[in-house]
């Protein structure tokens, strides 16, 4: 199971997320992402994974999906806060450009 | 149970006027009765026909209830049967042994003397558990087949997708050699080599996010993909091109495929490839001569296929000469976790690859027994697949 918290900075939604994303949680990570876009309609959905060592294909494909949503619902999804080991994964993927990656929270939100 | 009773009760006691006070109440309760007054009679009567609920008195001639009950319980044609015990009084004595005949499977006691209200709660009380039951064992029934029918349908496609996979075997002057193994019978791993009509040989190696039945199938769309788009001229940056469009299209959020495709051309000993967010291929120059060598990375970082009909992809040549090795592998091999929580990761699997047997089949065995050693005892949980090609 993942760990995850939620909070509203203004009309942005946070979303911090701890743990390894694989196929056995990307329904838990989909549910809470698709309960705080329902329940808050933020313009920009920050996602957190300073706490996140690994992520998986099933985890990209969460994001990727996300994020197009988000560009259909004409909001934002910023992620921070990435470790080497999940960069190494977007890199590889070439996602890296595809999403808007920020070092730090503050930044994510503040652009 | 009875489609115009509420269901079958037998009466075991030795006094036949116990017995006609229960018969008379239960009957006007809706309950269909049969009665035995001894416990002998208790297993003819239930060879004959097999009640629902035997209400047997605790010190019944012949056999007596606690061992009646035990009998019945014995038997798996009888043990969910439900069973009540009669006892004579309440004193300590009779108390232990309405415990001891509880702890062999007796379902609930009755003191007597009998109040009528009572018996008729209790019977009524039963056959709600006893309906509950056959519901329940009605849907185990069913779950079982069910069960059954989907791993029969799981290892048809398993075999089917077993079967889609090419055989180990020589296409030109390159010879080839994989292992395969999905976790759960079938999944998302695929790869293809074939050769070109207008010649060299085309290499495609694939992973489908997700696992299980949908993987497979979107895996299988993949390899028709790439056997329908290598027809035409063009290399691996239009074929790259072309299978994004027809997944993207095709294809539901959150599905789509990593992917290393490559074309391989003896006239120029070279491969182009195209890295579609896959993991990085080996190359190993002179990699077959069983000697320590140095292998290399063959990486250009694209965009999986699928997620998006306007991603961009790259393609690269590099040498690939007669002596050569090339190493194709899916995440499965190098996200392998050993027990201390490390994963296997390119480096590890770069470094099982800097020494290797000059065989080909001893060179994969290698490669994947050492990655087994590497994560013992745990087990892989992503789908494996490892292929070895040596340019002759």
């Amino acid at each position: 199971m993942l760990n995850i918290q939620t909070k509203q900075e203004g009309n942005a939604s946070v979303l911090s997320v701890k743990g390894k994303i694989n196929f056995e949680v990307t329904a838990q990570l989909r549910g809470a992402i698709k309960d705080l876009i329902a329940a808050q309609q933020p313009n920009l959905l920050v996602i957190n994974l300073e706490g996140t060592s690994f992520i998986d294909s099933s985890g990209l494909g969460l994001l990727v999906a996300a994020r197009s949503s988000a560009d259909k619902n004409g909001s934002r999804l910023h992620i921070c806060c990435i470790s080497p080991q999940v960069k190494k994964v977007f890199d590889q993927t070439n996602l890296t450009n595809y999403f808007s990656i920020f070092a730090t929270e503050q930044d994510a939100l503040r652009v | 149970m009875s489609h115009t009773t509420k269901g079958l009760v037998l009466i075991a006691d030795a006094e036949s006027s116990i017995r006609d006070f229960l018969h008379f109440y239960l009957k006007r309760a809706g309950y269909q009765v049969l009665q035995a007054g001894d416990g002998h009679d208790v297993l003819i009567e239930m060879a004959k026909v097999q009640p629902d609920l035997v209400l047997a008195d605790l010190s019944l001639p012949g056999i007596r209830g606690d061992h009646l009950c035990k009998i019945i319980k014995k038997n798996p044609d009888t043990r969910d049967m439900y069973i009540i015990l009669m006892t004579p009084t309440n004193d300590m004595l009779d108390n232990e042994t309405t415990i001891e005949a509880l702890n062999i499977g007796a379902d609930d006691t009755i003191i007597k003397p009998l109040r009528g209200q009572e018996l008729i709660a209790r019977v009524d009380s039963a056959f709600r558990i006893i309906r509950m039951q056959k519901e329940i064992k009605q849907h185990n029934r069913e779950l079982t087949v069910y069960r059954e029918n989907v791993q029969r349908d799981i290892e048809l496609a398993a075999r089917l997708q077993l079967s889609l996979l090419p055989e180990a075997g020589a296409v030109g002057p390159y010879r080839y050699t994989h292992i395969y193994k999905p976790v759960g019978g079938i999944g998302g791993d695929i790869y293809a080599i074939s050769p070109l009509p207008y010649g060299g040989v085309g290499v495609l190696i694939a992973d489908v996010s997700g696992h299980g039945v949908t993987a497979s199938l979107i895996s299988t769309m993949v390899k028709t993909s790439f056997e329908n788009h290598i027809r035409t001229r063009g290399g691996p940056l239009i074929w790259a091109q072309c299978m994004n469009r027809d997944l993207a299209r095709n294809t539901l959020e959150e599905q789509y495929a990593t992917a290393f495709i490559a074309q391989l051309d003896p006239m120029t000993s070279t491969i182009s490839y195209v890295c579609a967010g896959h993991e990085p291929a080996i190359y190993i120059a002179d990699g077959q001569s069983g000697e320590p060598r140095h292998p290399a990375i063959l990486n250009n970082a694209s965009s999986p296929l699928g997620m998006d009909e306007n991603m961009s992809f790259s393609e690269r040549t590099t040498p690939f000469a007669p002596g050569d090795r090339l190493i194709l592998y899916t995440d499965g091999l190098v996200e392998a976790e050993s027990n201390s929580n490390t994963i296997l990761s390119s480096e590890g699997l770069l470094r099982f690859c800097s020494e290797m047997p000059s065989e080909l089949e001893d060179a994969a065995a290698l490669i994947f027994d050492q990655t087994q050693l590497f994560i013992d005892p745990n087990k892989f949980t992503d789908d494996v697949t490892l292929v070895v090609i040596d340019h002759l």
